[in-house]
């Protein structure tokens, strides 16, 4: 059943492209005998042939994945998804220390080791990317501003 | 000869270079703390460290070392979390599980371990040393190659991809096939008409390779470790202080040969690698050694036969990438769009226009496998310590490597969002039984096929009769065909076979 309804949905999508192939796609000149659109339409075509021989005989039944299973991948999509969203406004340190906590916890590390994991990999991830390798990470709007209004009132 | 001679000393050359000694060092010894990962085989470490290493700046042929020497020392480190834990880290160590657990668990950790490090030794070099000999000369061949026989070659790449990897035939299509599809996205080259970029200005150069790896391999890693989670912790055996004797490596002189032998060239076939290599060796082993029915409780011919034969693989499926373009299985294909991102065309001509690249890594892997043998040996205690590791910090470690890779390189967030959503859709595609390492070489060798088969139809002027023209095209037809059709004759033959046994015992 798992197999029928994604092979449903990647049908669709295959159909859409089709649809694109066969109607958008048209070069305003060209010399060569294939154009762009031909190669697309013979993959829609293909992958249409493929599918329907999944949607024939499926041989995935149950995805096996219990409700609790489910419900920790969706909150490690949100984390990740909230981690790209905070990666450039917090900085590496603090998004990836925030990131690594929660990570870490949820899977079940004890509560202040995972804080400790958390904070040492932004740290330590930073020293060893930036300082030491040279890579380019971002240091966070926030975090800039923050030093900087400690740097004012020092002076 | 005498190219293969001076082809050698120009790699080593490269290859000896300090900084690119060093780096072949700690790409070894990082690679083999990653195979040795429970879970993490070789094509998600290559594929998380990819970007990494990319990031670094270093000139080509040095990043290439270093992501090569990550490579086979994953594939070494793959057998440590089989032989301890009974878990492979990739469908290549499966089969090292079946007679070197059974060894560990009778106490004889030590010896399982050394003696898989030197069978491992052994196939590895002995594939370095035919693919320096073959490949200068296949190379030679593939420089006449015209557009249509590539095509043909690709019908090939992938009828081999479709019978021999993953469970299902037309999954595997399909997955390449998708691969292919991802790969349209963009301006096309030859006319300059944008293809489902949908106005998106990020994506009109086409989506970015490194974004397609790291979502699809290590992304969907995470996803499926996060899965996994609740489910019971690992127990490791220990280390003991057994080692391998020469008695052992008598027995399984023939079975390293052998299975090297097998491993190199089913490695040569491209789309298969590693783990379809070690499962035939075991298997070859099975009937040929097996006569006391001892494989499966802890013989060492049964251990030593699928190491041998996956290095010898990861070293085999190099020859049609570095000669033909053409990746000999997942991982290489990640190699593969890794020289793309450095504007080196993989294929006949990387011999002779970038030697320092083609030979340099050659060279490298000849001192990989020395340098895997005695960092092994000896630090095999430390390696084992990495399986201790609780995976509730590794996981977040993996995102946590994968965001650093793909923000130093494309700079921008948006991408972030792109490899958590290819991420799912990996997740997906494993969970329902496709493999990824077909979607990846579609998504590599999608420009290619795509570009020659409109370069040879430009040539005969829209008559499709050109694909057929050619004996090296008919004959690459010829092999697609026969290696879809072997797999289920033989299946057909051997049931026929066990269900006359059945009659007989009725």
């Amino acid at each position: 059943m798992a197999d029928r309804i994604f092979a449903a949905v990647l049908l669709a999508v295959t159909i859409g492209y089709a649809v694109i192939a066969f109607t958008v796609i048209k070069a305003p000149f060209q010399y060569d005998p294939l154009g762009p659109e031909s190669w697309p339409q013979i993959l829609s075509i293909v992958a249409m042939l493929c599918l329907l021989g999944v949607l024939w005989r499926p041989d995935v039944d149950h995805m096996d994945v219990p409700k609790a299973v489910w419900f920790r991948l969706g909150a490690a999509v949100v984390m990740l998804m909230a981690y790209s969203r905070l990666y450039e406004p917090l900085g590496f340190v603090v998004a990836t220390a925030l990131f690594g906590t929660a990570m870490a916890l949820m899977l079940g590390a004890p509560r202040w080791r995972a804080l400790a994991f958390g904070v040492g990999a932004g740290i330590a991830g930073w020293l060893l990317c930036v300082t030491l390798m040279d890579l380019n990470l971002p240091e966070g709007a926030v975090v800039e501003a923050v030093l900087e209004s400690f740097q004012t009132e020092a002076n | 000869m005498d190219t293969v001679l001076s082809g050698l000393a120009t790699g080593f050359a490269v290859a000896f270079d300090p900084f690119n000694l060093m780096l072949v060092l700690v790409g070894c010894f990082v690679g083999t703390l990653i195979g040795a990962l429970p879970g993490l085989g070789p094509i998600n470490g290559v594929a998380i460290l990819l970007p990494i290493a990319y990031g670094l700046g270093f000139p080509p042929e040095s990043a290439l070392i270093l992501l090569a020497g990550i490579y086979y020392g994953a594939e070494y480190g793959g057998r440590i979390s089989s032989i301890l834990l009974n878990v492979p880290g990739d469908a290549g160590a499966v089969m090292t599980t079946l007679d070197g657990n059974p060894m560990a668990r009778a106490g004889q950790a030590g010896r399982a371990l050394s003696l898989s490090a030197v069978a491992s030794f052994i196939g590895g070099t002995f594939a370095v040393i035919l693919m320096s000999l073959f490949a200068p000369g296949l190379a030679k061949f593939a420089v006449t190659f015209s557009p249509a026989d590539y095509v043909a070659l690709m019908v090939f790449a992938f009828a081999s991809l479709a019978s021999l990897v993953g469970k299902s035939t037309v999954k595997t299509l399909l997955g390449a096939t998708i691969g292919l599809m991802l790969a349209t996205i963009g301006i096309d080259a030859n006319t300059g008409v944008n293809r489902y970029t949908f106005g998106i200005p990020d994506i009109l150069a086409g989506i970015d390779f490194l974004i397609v790896v790291v979502g699809l391999f290590g992304m969907a890693e995470l996803l499926t470790l996060v899965e996994h989670q609740a489910r019971g912790t690992l127990k490791s055996l220990p280390v003991d202080k057994s080692f391998v004797q020469w008695a052992d490596l008598k027995l399984a002189k023939w079975t390293i040969l052998r299975s090297s032998i097998i491993g190199f060239f089913i490695g040569i076939l491209p789309g298969t690698g590693a783990s379809v290599a070690s499962a035939v060796a075991y298997g070859t082993e099975k009937r040929i050694s097996d006569k006391e029915g001892t494989f499966g409780t802890g013989d060492v011919r049964g251990l030593a036969a699928p190491e041998a034969a996956n290095n010898a693989a990861a070293g085999g499926s190099m020859v049609p990438m570095l000669t033909l373009g053409i990746p000999g299985s997942g991982t290489t294909a990640i190699l593969l769009g890794a020289l793309l991102m450095f504007n080196i065309q993989p294929g006949p001509m990387m011999f002779t226009q970038r030697p320092e690249v083609a030979w340099g890594l050659v060279a490298s892997m000849y001192i990989g496998n020395v340098a895997l043998l005695v960092i092994n040996l000896p630090l095999v205690g430390l390696f084992a310590r990495m399986l201790t590791i609780p995976q509730h910090y590794l996981t977040p470690l993996i995102a946590i490597l994968a965001f650093i890779g793909i923000y130093t390189i494309v700079g921008n967030p948006h991408d972030l969002y792109m490899i958590t959503g290819l991420g799912l859709l990996g997740w997906f595609l494993r969970k329902l039984e496709f493999s990824l390492a077909p979607v990846i070489l579609g998504f590599v060798l999608g420009s290619l096929f795509e570009n020659n088969l409109r370069r040879a139809l430009s040539i005969s002027g829209g008559d499709w009769g050109i694909l057929v023209a050619d004996w090296k095209s008919l004959l690459l037809y010829g092999l697609a065909l026969l290696v879809v059709v072997l797999p289920i004759w033989l299946a057909r033959r051997s049931r026929k076979r066990s269900g006359g046994q059945e009659a007989m015992a009725d």
